[in-house]
């Protein structure tokens, strides 16, 4: 029956022989390499070059399928994972619906899983899951602390008209109410559009202080660089989904000045050194780009290293209470998951409890911007 | 019976398939089915239909969200949810339906792509369905103790609902109704001439598949528990007619197999590709592209006849024998005026193919056309039974005017015809090419055929068929494929579809052409019967032997005008009539 | 809304819908020639950018070895079943057509990879890879059924869009890319802003819709093209090969992608699947030129551009909706106006 070939990353599977299941612990990813999730699947799924592959002394099989930010075929590869592979873990996806078919198949058949992008759900059905990436609310809470020092008043808000879009701009709303900051315009666009000029006309009608872009990668850079040719000189804000090399690749020098949150990783040698996150972060980039070239740090290879740090962190407890393969096993890794251990990532400083499965603070976010062509600590 | 034996096989293999298959194949098999649900649908539609829709996978999107509202927003039961996506579905495809089923082929699949789209847009920018993060919270289906909440215990739900529909959609098939459908390909004015409403019929079609689409959509929505737009995009909706195509479209199981193939290839390339490329990717497309491309350079049956013949023959197995004889129209008075042609003028752009013809025909006449190659004869004949409008004049029919009636309309007033050129559903045998012209003569609609309650009407049908068949001499092939006889024997079949449709007038265009002598003697003979028992001709010919000891008058057209009217014997030696045909002589 | 701001949509509009309408009449010039409704006309537009901005990063777009490719598989396959001395008679003319071309093409890309500086070569490269990939298309995917019914040629239409996607993510990967401006040049016009790029666009695509409409309007082999499309054993009786003609339409339109590829390349971010998309909205403006008028098609798409940008202003989050759901009242409009169904039935 299982013809199917796996992606078996780790000599130590095959040195150890197909032992028993115990033996092994599986971890099964569903990602996005291609779709409209491409640009930033790819980089998700580097980071599992990475990691090792035992921990604790036990070998670690990563199962990675492909779900082309489809959450119906992320609900098929989850259900692959959990009945057929047995895997101890879940990781995944790219796209917040497949995300979130994921979690929701987590919790039903109780296997733990990471969440490596944010998940339309309610707290109490995160159960069995964990979240790495920073809510955006806190990611773009820093956003609007930076509009407060430089009096920004009125926003603009221009996104993309998909679930990431919604999410930043109900996330940039919850922050600038209470600021007192209003989104005076609304738009939307969709990555393969080739021109956003009617919607950056209206901005430039409305006249906000800033604009915000709920884009990601490089589709973000598109209405950047309109802004800019049509002569916009406020100050442009993005995302954490935007923090990659092919937005100023893309953009160009328009891309210049523009400010986005992210995680500490992005900029992790200008970070003091008694900031704990330095070294992690600072080790994991250079391994990536030792792998995939000068300058390839992105926040989403990070997430995956950061979910599998958690489940590093965990697992040896879990094993102390049962053996891999097992329904004990995944109930004990869910506890040791949430038992409130700080775990240091290239993010942030995970602490994550039974009430909180994420587990983040402020010390998860920097402001960064495009400066000579790379992406550096906002001053 | 042979042939049923893999087909039991296959099923008890389906029933068994939960107990014997590892837990995520049963889950598979749940999207098999779902996807089969659909397929069938564009199997119907394209396959027999002959149309193509490209946004199926919206009418499923439109079935998940309807119940995904309605169980989440409001509460209700999932049974209200299936109502609901139900009825929208067939508003939207009602409407879809008739902007683009009037049109020539092409605009359907061109208006379903932009509905596919634009549908995609409108579920993830909405509020209240949760935007392009969708709507989480969908209850598992349940009825009286049970809950289906798992991959296991929702595969028979599926595979009950796939099988009846399957069930259903095959006894349509194999009705009046179905024949109907089937002429729908190829041969819409061929239906509208046997007073098939085709234009009706084809949103009808297109309204069902969607159904089942909705169906589908429904069932995922308690399966997932979870829907966002992204599964309901047009590359979804091509991925349905692309299981139908490699399935094999001209029958229902073709959906099965082609959603089987789909599915299953798909999770195996997706763990294959990787290892040859080197990469991830979605390069599943490039594999299924690719084997759509070569399945129809080969063939239009998709991979079905590969699959054995299981299925083949499951048609006249057992056909119950006819209760009663259909009735008749009561017969007309000989030399009761009835088809009148008065100053009838067609004009296509500055051609004028028929002009200020007129003519009359009596109850118990035969009356022929003559004239040469373009004289209008056969535009005279469109013009009659409504496949032309024309351009002024009238034509009156039992003193009804009908040049402004629809083709179908006028079929019921009991005109029947035959085509210059056969128009006959080459893959279907005799008896049921036959039967397409008595469609005016049976009742039952969709939902009795689809039950199987048509089943004594059927039979009736059908013996009628077989009846005109044995009648016209081709008793010997009545299950032989319509497309497999010689051109004769075709036009023959013609004139058996057309009196299976009880005509009080019969327009006969060129029916000896391609008979040989004897068969002529045949037809005249037959023909002569006919007229005695009330059934009054008007036929096109151009053999005037065989015109002379039948008709009662000969009318004359060239150049769309009638030049010369009266006996057989006084047309013969007509000078008006020689100069046309021989030319002049100078 | 004032002046200005009408000033600055209308740019936008007229230059989208100029790419648009070099969509619309592409896909005429196919369909009346050979009845195929070619969906991946859009995927010729993304693989001539993305394979303009590929060599500008000093690289060889992959597109150039699924060219070569092909032409290798089109003289196999005609030279299979042949006798032999046959096929050894005719080898060297197919190739001469279908692998000398893509080689020529692969030699011109290789060359401008190694001068980054001379955009001439990188446009002319670009041209040819796309060009070039018309006829191999045709002669693989549809010279074969080429008498099939619309619906099936539009099905296999649809497949290989499919395969093509597949291809382009293949070949320049998931993210999307931007080539360099031809020219920073720009100019006021009143309040707006002319670019020198967007100006090209709208000469092009003019040039281009008047060339065709002379080649099928005032030339003998533009009336014999089109009467393939009418009747294919009447042309072939003619002397009018419905290969050749099937071929050389591919050809054209082909080229009308490769250009307007070349065009967009430097204004927006191209993806892989971003044809598709465009691809579409020309087919609304197509739709409206009733699939057979050049000038209602070329108007249909400066429509559809204005109703994008227009809604892009007012309502973005809905655009795509509002620009598809153009096309239902063309098509209601069309349907009360033909004539009944069952009275207008081709045989």
């Amino acid at each position: 029956m299982r013809s199917r070939l796996t992606t078996v990353l780790g000599l130590a599977t095959l040195l150890w022989g197909g032992g028993a299941a115990a033996s092994e612990i599986k971890i099964g990813v569903t990602m996005g390499a291609t779709g409209p999730g491409a640009s930033l699947g790819v980089n998700y799924k580097n980071a599992f070059q990475l990691m090792p592959t035992t921990i604790a002394g036990i070998p670690v099989k990563y199962i990675i399928l492909e779900d082309g930010s489809d959450p119906t075929a992320a609900a098929k590869n989850v259900r692959q994972l959990v009945t057929e592979d047995h895997v101890d873990a879940l990781m995944g996806a790219v796209s917040v619906p497949s995300t979130t078919q994921m979690a929701l198949i987590a919790d039903e058949t109780r296997t733990p899983a990471i969440a490596l992008a944010p998940v339309a759900l309610p707290p109490d059905k995160l159960g069995w899951v964990f979240v790495v990436p920073q809510p955006v609310p806190l990611m773009m809470g820093a956003v609007v602390d930076d509009m407060k020092k430089k009096s920004v008043k009125t926003i603009g808000y221009i996104g993309f008209s998909d679930s990431w879009g919604d999410l930043v701009l109900q996330a940039t709303k919850k922050n600038a109410d209470p600021a007192g900051i209003k989104i005076i315009d609304e738009e939307r666009y969709a990555r393969a559009d080739t021109a956003v000029t009617g919607q950056i006309v209206k901005i430039l009608v409305a006249n906000p202080d800033a604009v915000v872009v709920g884009g990601s990668g490089a589709g973000a850079a598109l209405p950047q660089i309109a802004l800019r040719e049509k002569g916009y000189n406020g100050p442009i804000y993005h995302n954490h989904g935007t923090v990659n090399r092919e937005f100023i690749k893309v953009g160009g020098p328009a891309a210049e000045g523009a400010i986005a949150p992210t995680g500490p990783l992005m900029v992790a040698e200008e970070l003091p050194d008694s900031n704990p996150i330095k070294k992690v972060a600072v080790d994991f980039d250079r391994r990536y780009e030792a792998m995939f070239g000068a300058g390839s740090r992105n926040a989403f290879a990070g997430y995956s290293y950061d979910g599998f740090l958690l489940l590093e962190a965990a697992i040896p407890k879990a094993l102390q209470k049962a053996a891999p393969g097992t329904p004990e096993f995944r109930q004990a890794l869910r506890d040791a998951l949430e038992s409130g251990q700080s775990v240091v990532g290239v993010h942030g400083v995970y602490t994550q409890t039974k009430t909180d499965h994420f587990g983040l603070d402020g010390r998860a976010v920097v402001l960064v911007s495009v400066d000579h062509g790379a992406w550096r600590l906002l001053k | 019976m042979k042939p049923r034996l893999p087909l039991l096989l296959a099923i008890a293999g389906l029933a068994a398939a939960p107990l014997l298959l590892p837990q995520y194949y049963v889950t598979l098999m749940d999207y098999v089915g779902l996807a089969g649900l659909v397929t069938l649908g564009v199997v119907l539609l394209t396959g027999v239909a002959g149309l193509t829709s490209f946004g199926q996978a919206a009418f499923v999107g439109l079935g998940a969200y309807a119940t995904a509202l309605v169980t989440t927003a409001f509460g209700g039961s999932p049974w209200l949810g299936l109502a609901a996506g139900l009825t929208l579905t067939a508003v939207a495809a009602l409407f879809l339906g008739f902007i683009t089923l009037r049109l020539s082929d092409h605009y359907l699949p061109l208006g379903t792509i932009a509905w596919g789209i634009s549908i995609y847009f409108v579920f993830g920018n909405l509020e209240f369905l949760g935007r392009h993060t969708g709507l989480t919270g969908i209850p598992s289906l349940s009825a009286f103790d049970w809950t289906f909440d798992t991959a296991g215990r929702l595969y028979p739900v599926i595979w009950l609902v796939l099988a009846l529909a399957l069930l259903s959609t095959s006894n349509l098939l194999d009705s009046r109704i179905g024949r109907a459908i089937r002429a729908l390909r190829g041969h819409t004015r061929m239906a509208a001439g046997f007073g098939v409403d085709t234009g009706r019929l084809k949103i009808v079609v297109f309204v069902y598949s969607a159904m089942l689409a909705s169906l589908s959509g429904w069932l995922y929505a308690h399966f997932l528990r979870y829907v966002s737009p992204a599964p309901f995009g047009v590359n979804a909706g091509i991925d349905y007619l692309f299981m139908a195509v490699i399935g094999g479209s001209q029958h229902v199981w073709g959906a099965v197999v082609g959603a089987a193939v789909m599915t299953f290839l798909q999770e195996w390339l997706k763990d294959i590709l990787p290892h040859l490329l080197g990469r991830n990717g979605n390069y599943e497309i490039i594999v299924f592209g690719l084997l759509v491309i070569m399945l129809l350079h080969r063939t239009s049956d998709g991979l079905l006849p590969f699959l054995g013949r299981m299925i083949e023959s499951d048609k006249r197995s057992g056909r119950p024998a006819s209760a009663r004889l259909l009735p008749q129209r009561p017969k007309l008075t000989p030399g009761e005026p009835l088809l009148s042609i008065d100053n009838v003028t067609k004009r296509f752009g500055a051609l004028v193919a028929v002009n200020n013809l007129s003519f009359d025909v009596r109850a118990g006449e035969i009356v022929a056309l003559i004239g040469p190659n373009g004289a209008g004869k056969s535009t005279l004949f469109d013009l009659t039974t409504g496949m032309l409008s024309a351009s002024a004049g009238k034509i009156r029919f039992r003193g009804a005017n009908i040049e402004r009636a629809t083709a179908h309309g006028i079929a019921k007033l009991g005109i029947g015809r035959t085509f210059q050129h056969p128009n006959l559903i080459s893959e279907m045998s005799a008896l049921e090419n036959a039967a397409v012209g008595a469609y005016l003569r049976g009742k039952c609609g969709w939902i009795a055929a689809g039950l199987r309650l048509d089943r004594a009407e059927e039979a009736g049908l059908l013996d009628e068929a077989a009846a005109r068949l044995k009648r016209v001499g081709l008793g010997a092939h009545l299950h032989d494929a319509a497309g497999s006889l010689p051109l004769g024997s075709q036009r023959i079949l013609e004139i058996a579809r057309a009196l299976c449709a009880d005509p009080l007038l019969l327009l006969l265009d060129e029916p000896a052409a391609g008979l040989r002598h004897l068969e002529k003697l045949a037809l005249a003979e037959l023909l002569r019967d006919l007229r005695d028992e009330g059934v009054s001709i008007l036929l096109v010919e151009h053999d005037m032997k065989f015109l002379m000891d039948l008709a009662d008058r000969v009318v004359v057209m060239e150049f769309g005008r009638r030049i010369a009217e009266g006996a057989p014997c006084e047309i013969q030696s007509n000078p008006a009539v020689l100069d046309a045909y021989l030319g002049g002589v100078e | 809304m004032n002046l200005d701001i009408a000033l600055w949509l209308s740019q936008d509009a007229i230059t989208n819908g100029a790419v648009y309408a070099l969509l619309a009449i592409a896909l005429i010039l196919v369909y009346t020639v050979t009845r195929i409704i070619f969906v991946p006309q859009g995927e010729f537009i993304s693989f001539a950018a993305l394979s303009l901005a590929t060599l500008q990063a000093g690289e060889t777009p992959g597109a150039v070895y699924l060219l070569i490719a092909g032409g290798v598989l089109v003289v196999a396959l005609d030279t299979s079943g042949e006798p032999w001395d046959l096929a050894r008679q005719r080898l060297p003319g197919r190739l001469a057509r279908f692998v000398a071309p893509p080689l020529a093409a692969g030699a011109l890309a290789r060359l401008s990879v190694a001068r980054p500086d001379a955009l001439w070569l990188q446009i002319l490269a670009t041209l040819a890879i796309v060009t070039l990939m018309g006829p191999i298309v045709y002669r693989l995917a549809f010279q074969p059924i080429a008498d099939a019914s619309v619906l099936i040629l539009l099905i296999v239409a649809v497949a290989v869009h499919y395969v093509l996607t597949g291809m382009g993510l293949l070949f320049f990967g998931g993210e999307g890319l931007r080539s360099k401006p031809f020219s920073l040049l720009s100019f006021k016009l009143g309040a707006l802003n002319v670019t020198a790029q967007s100006l090209l666009i709208v000469i092009a695509s003019l040039a281009l819709i008047g060339a065709l409409w002379f080649l099928f309007e005032r030339t003998l082999y533009g009336k014999a093209l089109h009467a393939t499309a009418i009747n294919r054993v009447g042309a072939r009786l003619m002397g009018v090969s419905p290969n050749l003609s099937g071929q050389l339409s591919f050809t054209l339109a082909a080229f009308i992608a490769a250009v307007s590829g070349v065009l967009i390349a430097p204004i927006t971010t191209v993806y892989y699947d971003t044809g598709f998309l465009i691809s579409l909205k020309g087919f609304v403006g197509a739709t409206i030129g009733g699939m057979a008028s050049y000038p209602l098609a070329a108007a249909g798409s400066l429509l559809v551009g204005f109703l994008e940008a227009g809604s892009s202003f007012w309502w973005s989050a809905f655009k795509d909706p509002i620009v598809f759901t153009l096309i239902v009242p063309v098509l209601l409009w069309r349907s009360l106006s033909a004539p009944h169904s069952e009275k207008d039935d081709a045989q």
